[in-house]
């Protein structure tokens, strides 16, 4: 009966003792992606590497240029690219075609009345990354150009764009696009319309093949940037 | 004591090959909960080294410090206060308190031996 107990006992506590082992054991991480799934990703990778090919490749040309030009022409060439990064930091004025996008107060019927409809940022945020997504360029709120560190955010109850204050509704967004007609067709299904809806807004799109995006006027503060230190491929 | 590290053995592999696994959340109870197992199997090989072994005091050790163990912890886990702690210092010391002895018998035992060994030749 003793030696019962005692193996008993021992028995258990041997069970007690491999569960315990085994839930500490953390499962192995599977790599669980079908076919496609790593197709795209490989397909992903080799255009990272094609941009990054072309990036190197335009770098070397302008180096190129530097080492084989006078000093002059150097200067002009230093200009050229400083222009060119004025471009696309967005420091200068830009026309093109693209879409204008009016947002307009819908007034309701309804009996106690209603606040004036105003814009939260929420709402900017949302749209933006909705036309970034579609391949919009270049965006204006108004005459506020949005540039990669443009704020946007709720001041004493007031939207602020670029530090600035944002008009009451009716305002005009600018948006430059290569394929405008796409942007417009894909915007005008997206969700973000039904957002701005429930905020008692309406959008209206419309293509302008000749638009004139004012540049970024104020100071930019980089003080807090660094470069990132990562070993990230990315075509930005 | 050899049945003891037998059906040890034989629990481990049992385990380890029904695979069983438990939550995350309740590791903690059976961690405690194997330490106070342990801390009675110790007690029980050293109270039998010591020929005053009684199977109801051990089989009612063992289900209460298993219990008490978790109970504890779940209290603690419940106050926000680590008692589990508790039971890991009490059992742990208890468990090298128990060992000592064990091997102070065994090497009285040993040493026994050889002295009426010599003493026979």
């Amino acid at each position: 009966m003793r030696k019962v107990i005692i193996a008993f006992v021992s028995l258990l506590i041997g069970l007690m003792v491999a569960i315990l082992f085994q839930s500490n054991q953390q499962p192995e991480d599977r790599d669980t992606r079908d076919l496609w799934e790593i197709r795209t990703e490989l397909r992903d990778k080799q255009m990272d590497q094609q941009n990054l090919y072309d990036q190197i490749r335009e770098a070397e040309q302008t180096l190129e240029q530097y080492q084989r030009q006078s000093n002059e022409e150097q200067i002009e060439t230093l200009k050229k690219s400083v222009e060119q990064l004025k471009v696309k930091a967005g420091l200068t004025e830009i026309d093109g075609r693209g879409i204008e996008i009016a947002v307009e107060p819908i007034f309701k019927e309804s009996l106690d009345g209603q606040a004036y409809p105003t814009i939260p940022p929420e709402l900017l945020y949302r749209l933006m990354n909705e036309l970034y997504t579609y391949g919009a360029t270049d965006i204006a709120i108004e005459q506020e150009r949005i540039i990669d560190v443009s704020p946007i955010r709720v001041v004493n109850g007031t939207t602020y764009v670029n530090n600035r204050p944002l008009p009451p509704v009716p305002i005009k967004i600018y948006v430059l696009s290569r394929d405008s007609q796409k942007l417009l067709d894909y915007m005008q299904v997206s969700k973000v319309n039904d957002y701005f809806a429930v905020e008692n807004l309406e959008i209206s799109y419309r293509v302008d093949y000749h638009l004139t995006l004012p540049a970024y006027n104020h100071p930019t503060d980089l003080e807090w940037i660094e470069p990132v230190d990562s070993e990230e491929a990315g075509d930005s | 004591m050899w049945l003891t590290i037998i059906f040890l053995i034989i629990g481990i592999t049992l385990g380890l090959l029904t695979d069983i696994r438990i939550p995350e959340v309740y590791e903690d109870y059976l961690s405690i909960a194997v330490l106070a197992a342990f801390d009675t199997l110790i007690g029980g090989i050293r109270s039998h080294l010591e020929h005053k072994f009684d199977d109801k005091v051990f089989i009612s050790g063992f289900l209460t410090n298993v219990s008490l163990a978790a109970i504890l912890a779940f209290v603690g886990v419940q106050l926000g206060i680590d008692l589990y702690l508790a039971a890991v210092f009490a059992f742990g010391v208890r468990l090298f308190q128990n060992i000592a002895i064990i091997r102070r018998i065994l090497l009285e035992n040993i040493r026994n031996a050889r002295l009426e060994k010599n003493s026979k030749n």
